[in-house]
């Protein structure tokens, strides 16, 4: 019997990894998994909150999410809100990444002056932007009446409250970006920059054509991460304007917690919530193919 | 050859000359960033009054500390400060028990289905709570758990991330330390325990500090899963203040705020190459 003991010995082996990876599978399927399966279902279905009935109503929650004007306003100020904020603070992280870069004085004083309001929990910082933005006595207000600029009540103008709720969020997440990308930094060897600075080559020359190139895989990385923290626009608009003024901050998030929870729909919250899996799934998938294939990766 | 000299000698001022540059840019900046926590501790200090009068500048006239205990005494902070640490702790617990038997196991065995169950767990970080909130409230309540604290901690207890990045911290460790062990009459259990954990403390520290970071300011899932004081967390009581004041009293809600906020900031100041190191390098290893 040749084979007969490896057998076991593999057979033993997988055993024990099932054993190893059952306390997550369970918890995973359950809370991840089950979810989404479950989302699926309840959006052919007619759900309400607390009722165990549930009644099949084919693609008719899609039908309705098709003519519901509504919906399509959150998902465009969904949209408005990811393509801007994740670039602006990806572009700001870089800045303050490549001034940090150069082993500068202090810069542990303003590593952490950038980092901190990773720190602040998203309903401290929204409220305190509350204040920030507020008419009359708030300190932007104030600010921008000493250079003699008329006063807004940001966050209850429909053109101001999201680009509002944006700003704030630069402001959050900047810094989070600007640290993994000064850990790329680091990995960039020094020599290519000496060699392209003895040839003459600008310090912006230097950014585009050496730098970003070679930390575009962290880069890459970030843009997911930043996808992923934009969910957490719900917390902002939650906080600072509960979807107002007039849905001009209604965002899918907001707008899947109303009909679930306000208007007790889970069919057709349901439905909402399937299509915001899609639009980040779809989102990742065009990263993945746009900027994954012009991703250079540093020895390979 | 006079040329090359002069270079070599006025370099040193020109780098500090575009060091300089740079100060001019980044002092402002930073201060840019500060000024949101500048105010919330200013705004604590403060008269109620003073906030509202656009001539009574900047300062506080008075430093109002009395502002900090009335804020406590308006909620109980007490009980959103337990509850806080045993969400926080609970998730943390449980996940360092889930993601080592399970980075292990995807680390240095072998088993049928490997590759398909670990692309499993890497997906779960496409699909956190806010894309799935909906069903899993539906499944909290059916389990009977709404309003209890484990309702905050049970959707957390596996991490895809957290398996990942402990899974590439065993890969590092090199066998021939395991294959000792063995010899020595060490079974896995063993070998996990007394071999490669004590190895990969760094990597254990960098995910304990980001979850940590990530519970602790945790708003949405407490939010839905809670309605009374004794299982509410620190955030949510700072929310409900918020609502309750609606911009009344704001030196009273900015004080709550520094309560809320400065756990986590002091830990930070005190820590800082820990936190800077553990969210710098999370993502690339």
């Amino acid at each position: 019997m040749p084979f007969g003991a490896p057998f076991q010995v593999r057979l033993r082996e997988a055993g024990l990894a099932y054993l190893l990876l059952l306390p997550s599978l369970v918890f995973l399927a359950a809370f991840t998994y089950w979810p989404i399966l479950r989302s699926v279902w309840f959006s052919f279905h007619d759900v309400v909150l607390g009722d165990s009935r549930i009644i099949w109503l084919g693609l008719e929650n899609y039908q309705r999410l098709w003519d519901d004007r509504l919906f399509w306003k959150a998902l465009g100020n969904t949209v408005f809100y990811t393509v801007i904020t994740i670039p602006v603070a990806i572009v700001c992280a870089l800045l303050m990444a490549v001034a940090l870069d150069s082993k500068l004085r202090g810069m542990a004083i303003y590593r952490s002056a950038f980092f901190y309001p990773v720190m602040i929990p998203s309903v401290a910082a929204g409220m305190v932007w509350v204040f920030l933005y507020s008419a009359g006595y708030g300190p932007i207000n104030q600010g921008l009446r000493l250079i003699g600029l008329p006063d807004t009540a940001w966050l209850y103008d429909s053109s101001w409250a999201l680009p509002a709720i944006m700003v704030m969020s630069v402001w959050k997440y900047s810094g989070y970006f600007m640290l993994i990308l000064l850990a790329a930094l680091k990995l960039v060897p020094s020599d290519l920059y000496e060699a392209a600075r003895l040839d003459g080559v600008s310090a912006f020359d230097r950014l585009i054509h050496i730098t970003l190139p070679l930390i575009s895989p962290t880069l890459y990385f970030v843009a997911i991460i930043g996808l992923l923290h934009s969910y957490q626009i719900f917390d902002y608009v939650y906080v600072m304007t509960h979807g107002g003024p007039a849905d001009a901050t209604n965002v899918l998030t907001f707008y899947i917690y109303q009909n679930g929870f306000q208007y007790q729909d889970i069919g057709y919250a349901s439905t909402l919530a399937n299509v915001l899996l899609l639009f980040v799934g779809g989102l990742i998938a065009v990263m993945a193919t746009v900027f994954g294939r012009r991703v250079h990766y540093l020895g390979r | 050859m006079t040329s090359l000299r002069t270079e070599i000698a006025s370099r040193p001022a020109i780098v500090a000359l575009r060091r300089g540059w740079l100060h001019v840019v980044l002092v402002p900046l930073a201060l840019l960033w500060l000024s949101p926590l500048v105010w919330i501790l200013v705004t604590s200090l403060k008269a109620r009054t003073e906030v509202f009068d656009p001539a009574a500048g900047f300062w506080p006239q008075v430093l109002r500390w009395e502002n900090y205990p009335a804020a406590l005494s308006v909620a109980p902070f007490g009980t959103y400060l337990v509850n806080s640490i045993l969400v926080t702790g609970g998730i943390l617990a449980a996940q360092l028990v889930t993601i080592t038997l399970a980075a292990y196991a995807f680390a240095r065995l072998t088993f049928p289905g490997k590759n398909l169950l670990f692309t499993l767990f890497l997906l779960q970080i496409m699909f956190p709570i806010y894309a799935t909130f909906l069903t899993n409230f539906v499944t909290v309540r059916e389990l009977g758990l709404l309003n209890s604290l484990p309702a905050m901690i049970v959707p957390f207890v596996a991490s895809g991330y957290g398996t990942f990045m402990l899974r590439q911290a065993f890969r590092q460790v090199p066998t021939e330390l395991a294959d000792a062990a063995r010899l020595d009459g060490c079974g896995h259990v063993g070998i996990l325990w007394h071999v490669y954990l004590p190895l990969v403390k760094p990597t254990l520290i960098a995910f304990g500090i980001i979850t940590v970071v990530t519970h602790w300011n945790d708003y949405m899932w407490p939010l839905l899963v809670t309605n009374s004081e004794a299982v509410r967390t620190l955030p949510i009581g700072l929310g409900l203040l918020a609502k309750s004041d609606s911009g009344a009293d704001w030196t009273r809600l900015m004080a709550a705020t520094v309560v809320v906020v400065s756990p986590l900031l002091v830990l930070f100041v005190v820590f800082q190459r820990r936190f800077v190191d553990s969210f710098m390098h999370a993502g690339l290893k």
